[in-house]
């Protein structure tokens, strides 16, 4: 064999590049569950998750009332509670008994009971207590019971206050009540909506899943189709690692670059997500998250022997890694050894990341720690990539040898 | 002898122990450990005490002795804070003004303000109970010295201060533990997606391995009769499985179980069963293994949103809320929070049991074409 001259290999060098980029590409669109993971899913996904949490939160929660006491102040009380966006009364009744039963047949969620002595106490200058009974079968609701309830509370207690004070003015009854006043800001999600708060985690978590997905069904069929059961084509262009692996990864960013698009601009911008983050600024963190996939996946997928396997392998991780990424559960409460294992996987960073610049519109220098460690783990698993790939080479070589002995 | 052809197979497949057994098993020990001791602990904010007084020292020091506060940073100025917050360091913002102290001596009423960061809703929402709390009571506390001040005794003063109190009583759950609250429908919901892909792996493998004339032969050509002979060891797997991490969850984690532990082996029971039943379905419709796996992976993923814990299916559209029954897993979650929760008996549940054994009888309707599959289908890779 005569050496090759530089300029030779490095021009074979990128024409097989893009002859494996293009077999790739026609493997993809062939292959109708790889289109399902690369198209289909992360199209329809988005639309189906943002269709649940369409509400956002949890308006008018049904409560049930027991009302003892029967007073005025009694039913000033749960006129009030009524009045609010996140209470609506759809009931009430004579006793705790009935009340527990329309909770149990899941007709309300909570039940307000009002003792009998409670106006009396009020008028003997004693604490007044009003009773919450809540089903704890959901979160959402028993938070708008809790809130509502005690902005009531606090409220009508400012005002029995106020008219206890006789022989003041009113500006020193309002401050005598409340010497200092305070403001509550909400930022980034202001409805504390819940779609705003998962969707974007989602969104980044879907990326990743679905191509780790594709990629092994891909490999997984050019296993099952090879003589071998080996990852590689004997082909004259599969000869070379860095070709192959540059052919495949520009196929697969291809792919995606549309597929982020649609996903991290159009969806949030369709469902009127919280969308604050600067476009450019978002493609260039975006970048390094989708090549570290890429490479994660030709990575992993060097391990699975077959493609059905991967269903069972990798599906169930999904949720794993969207609570080990901090945004459901607060990083600051997830245990160190979880944190270094989701460490391992791009998604962790890109979720942090998207959702620090998506929603809270910070700029590539307050997640550069985000944008640094994507890189690392693009090299990382870049080098993965490769010496799967290599590794392959050597062994699909040993097998066509000892054929042709 | 289908019995022990399939668990021979399975001995042989490493993946079978990893997704019935290992993969589980990490889910629930993963889960766990995460969520700890139910709630987070000293969620990091950061201060702007632009007054520095020792009414607003008070204040701050009160804060940080919260169980789910910890005041993380004091920083000099709001732009430094704002910015931690962008970068995750912190989850809320308190600010105190300048001249507190001063305008609360000269009446001016003051105001303090607090910023939290709800693009993470759970630390959010904690942190909004905690400085609001310290908000209040910061000026519960200035309003006491004044009336003490005035000759009312300290209890008079805290009744006039607060007359209207809510008392909560939680049912079933009563330390509103999210760890409670998550890892018992979540774990489940992972054992569901790993026990719908493997039920519809062991069926498309028949094929892939053209082994599916065996499997007929030995059951006389019976497909009923061999369906059930491949499915019973696994689903012994899965019982002996979900039966652990039930243990697990009830009597080792102490997690609220008023019916006691039998009613809810027995929905987990149902619900494996019922995601079989459900897999042999789809496995019939769509007889093409990546196919019928990709739908059930993708199926079995929605179905732990669908179910309602995280939000509820009653503030879902109309048409999720009917959608929403088809999925095992939603009635698992309803009979959880009957059972577990509020302790109700089978009069208030049986029609959740009776939906999760309508799933059973979904095999029948595919079971002809199913045989007809395995005759003559011919895998094609």
């Amino acid at each position: 064999m005569s050496r090759k001259s530089f300029k030779k290999i490095v021009k074979e060098g990128v024409c097989d590049t893009f002859i494996v980029w293009k077999d790739e590409f026609r493997k993809v669109i062939r292959d109708a569950g790889v289109v399902i993971f690369f198209i289909v899913a992360p199209l329809g996904y988005p639309l189906l998750y943002c269709f649940i949490y369409d509400n956002e939160v949890a308006k008018e929660a049904p409560m049930v009332v027991v009302d003892n006491s029967g007073t005025v102040r009694s039913r000033e009380f749960i006129r009030l509670c009524d009045a609010t966006r996140d209470i609506r009364i759809v009931g009430r009744t004579a006793n705790m008994e009935e009340a527990k039963r329309m909770l149990h047949e899941k007709k309300a969620f909570g039940v307000m009971m009002i003792p009998s002595d409670f106006s009396k106490k009020i008028v003997r200058d004693e604490k007044s207590y009003v009773i919450l009974y809540s089903d704890m079968s959901s979160l959402l609701y028993y938070k708008a019971f809790l809130t509502t309830l005690t902005d009531v509370s606090l409220e009508m207690g400012e005002d029995i206050q106020v008219k206890r004070m006789v022989g003041s003015t009113e500006r020193e009854q309002k401050v005598a009540s409340t010497p200092i006043e305070y403001k509550n800001v909400t930022y980034f999600n202001p409805q504390n909506g819940f779609a705003s708060f998962l969707i974007p985690a989602v969104l980044i978590l879907i990326i990743q899943q679905t191509m780790l997905m594709g990629i092994a069904l891909l490999n997984g069929s050019a296993r099952d189709n090879n003589t071998f059961r080996d990852l590689l084509p004997m082909q004259r262009h599969y000869r070379g690692t860095f070709r192959i692996v540059f052919g495949k990864s520009l196929c697969y960013l291809m792919v995606y670059s549309v597929v982020s698009v649609y996903l991290l601009w159009c969806v949030p911008m369709i469902f009127s997500l919280p969308q604050m983050g600067d476009g450019y600024s978002i493609l260039a963190f975006i970048l390094p998250f989708l090549l570290s996939c890429v490479f994660f996946s030709l990575t992993i997928v060097g391990f699975v022997r077959d493609r059905e396997s991967s269903f069972v392998l990798f599906i169930f991780m999904s949720l794993i890694l969207l609570f080990a990424s901090g945004v459901s559960w607060p990083a600051a409460a997830v245990p160190w050894y979880w944190k270094s294992f989701s460490y391992l996987f791009p998604s962790t960073f890109g979720i942090q990341g998207f959702i620090k610049m998506n929603t809270m519109g910070a700029t590539l220098n307050e997640v550069r720690l985000e944008y640094v460690a994507l890189w690392i783990q693009t090299f990382l698993y870049f080098v993965g990539a490769c010496l799967v790939c290599r590794w392959q080479i050597i062994r699909s070589d040993r097998k066509y040898r000892e054929m042709n002995r | 002898m289908i019995c022990t052809r399939e668990a021979r197979s399975m001995a042989s497949r490493p993946l079978y122990l990893f997704g019935m057994i290992l993969a589980p098993l990490f889910t629930t020990l993963f889960f766990l450990t995460l969520m700890g001791e139910g709630l987070p602990k000293d969620l990091p904010i950061a201060v702007v005490d632009n007054d520095n007084s020792q009414v607003s020292r008070r204040v701050v020091r009160q804060l940080d002795a919260f169980k789910q506060t910890e005041v993380l940073m004091h920083s000099a100025n709001f732009s430094e804070a704002r910015r931690a917050m962008q970068e995750g360091k912190v989850y809320a913002i308190f600010y105190i003004p300048e001249n507190l102290e001063k305008d609360v001596l000269a009446s001016r009423q003051p105001k303090i303000s607090f910023y939290l960061n709800n693009s993470y809703l759970i630390a959010g929402s904690l942190l909004y109970r905690d400085l609001r709390t310290i908000s209040v009571l910061g000026s519960a506390a200035v309003a006491k010295e004044f009336r003490t001040a005035r000759g009312q005794t300290e209890e008079q003063a805290m009744i006039e201060l607060q007359p209207v109190a809510v008392d909560t009583h939680l049912l079933g759950n009563p330390l509103s533990n999210y760890a409670v609250y998550l890892c018992n429908l979540i774990i489940p919901g992972v054992y569901n997606i790993l026990i719908m892909l493997l039920t519809i792996y062991a069926l498309g493998m028949e094929l892939k391995q053209n082994t599916a004339h065996v499997l007929l032969r030995l059951s006389k050509n019976n497909m009923f009769v061999g369906l059930f002979a491949k499915m019973l060891p696994h689903t012994l797997v899965y019982f002996a499985v979900i039966t652990l991490i039930d243990v697990i969850l009830y009597e080792y984690m102490q997690f609220p179980c008023n019916s006691g532990l039998v009613p809810m082996l027995a929905d987990s029971y149902m619900l494996v069963l019922a995601s079989q039943a459900m897999s042999i379905f789809l496995f019939g419709l769509l007889p093409i293994m990546r196919l019928s796996l990709s739908a059930a992976s993708l199926i079995s993923v929605v179905s732990l949103s669908i179910s309602g814990f995280s939000f509820p299916v009653s503030e879902m559209h109309y048409v999720l809320q009917c959608w929403s029954n088809v999925f095992p897993l939603r009635h698992f979650f309803l009979l959880y929070v009957d059972q577990a929760l509020n302790g109700l008996g089978f009069a208030y549940t049986w029609h959740n049991y009776l939906a999760l054994s309508l799933f059973l009888f979904l095999p029948f309707f595919v079971i002809r074409r199913l045989k007809d599959v395995y005759l003559n289908f011919k895998y094609v890779p």
